[in-house]
């Protein structure tokens, strides 16, 4: 019988359990095993198929009792954390990095508007920004519109997009897992709890 | 008008016994069990508080014996989590403190609403089974 209990208490610390409520469940076992033995029976009154089987019979407890919880199987490889994490910072660069470009494309686009407008004026040298005040740029009025260049756009919106879904994507399979792992936990007791 | 080959298919397994095939008798008697043994536990707990052993005697004295099923420990640790018991430690006629178990509440209602449950239940399936004549063996 102290066998039994042993083994139990060898599962239940393998199983992370308080020491507290281990000492507790095993006094509880001892104490009906000695006295069913006491009045001639045997082990399986007590606990009738489970007296063959003693870590079953510990998990089983121990996972109803919510003081620990069914082993939860590996993630998948590409969900360790450091992944993640790395791919999380990588996409929020992109996404931020790509909204940056966007912003400036949008502001100098007002600017090279402004450039156009101002070389078409004849004998003008001044540039027109966005904001108040003016701004004399150097150089030929061009180069500001090839910086601020159409082609960046397109690339830059796609980047954008793949950025936000990305982290979308990333995000849902967190919360996905997450509650998984809970569900797992929380309802792992109800699972084994009738018989054991 | 065509006999029904379900019901001659049927009477068929039930006279050469096959039909208990489907699953081996103590199968479906722990199948059985494992779906009310919550509430015989409460049940047993309605006649005063108890610890687990004290509970498996009187599962056994209303004839409901557990050797060959499992333990009643998870289940009394499951009603105890899901606050339909109260529990206490006290001495029990001079042994060990023991872990005694009551009716919460909330067990109280769960037992009745369990214990109709179960007669719909046990009602549906005599209307179902009862016309087959068998012999039962215990």
């Amino acid at each position: 019988m102290s066998e039994f209990v042993e083994e139990c208490r060898r599962e239940w610390r393998r199983l992370g359990v308080p020491d507290a409520v281990a000492n507790e469940m095993a006094a509880d076992l001892t104490a009906d095993l000695e006295e069913a033995e006491a009045e001639g029976g045997s082990p399986e009154d007590v606990l009738g198929n489970s007296a063959f089987d003693p870590r079953r019979f510990a998990s089983a407890w121990a996972v109803a009792r919510g003081v620990t919880g069914p082993p939860v199987p590996d993630r998948p490889r590409m969900w360790r954390p450091p992944v993640a994490i790395a791919l999380a910072v990588l996409l929020a660069m992109v996404t931020v990095g790509a909204g940056l470009v966007l912003l400036v494309g949008y502001r100098g686009h007002s600017f090279a508007v402004a450039v156009h407008q101002a070389v078409a004026s004849p004998g003008s040298i001044r540039l027109f920004a966005p904001g108040p005040g003016r701004i004399a740029v150097p150089g030929p009025p061009f180069a500001a519109t090839q910086i601020t260049g159409v082609g960046f756009r397109p690339l830059a919106l796609m980047l954008l997009i793949i950025g936000i879904v990305g982290l979308g994507v990333l995000a849902l399979l967190y919360w996905s897992l997450r509650s998984g792992h809970r569900r797992n936990r929380g309802d792992g007791g109800r699972q084994t709890a009738s018989w054991s | 008008m065509a006999p029904d080959p379900g019901g001659g298919a049927l009477q068929n397994k039930l006279a050469d016994g096959s039909l208990c095939c489907m699953g081996n008798q103590e199968g479906r008697r722990s199948q059985l069990l494992r779906g009310v043994l919550d509430l015989c536990l409460l049940a047993v707990m309605g006649d005063g508080s108890a610890y687990g052993y004290e509970m498996t005697k009187r599962l056994r004295a209303r004839g409901l014996s557990i050797v060959g099923e499992g333990s009643i420990y998870p289940l009394l640790g499951r009603l105890e989590r899901d606050g339909l018991v109260e529990t206490r430690r006290a001495a029990s006629n001079g042994g060990p403190p023991r872990k005694y178990y009551s009716l919460s509440p909330e067990g109280e209602r769960a037992l009745e609403a369990g214990v109709k449950e179960w007669q719909v239940t046990r009602d549906a399936v005599d209307g179902a089974l009862g016309l087959v004549k068998t012999e039962v063996v215990l």
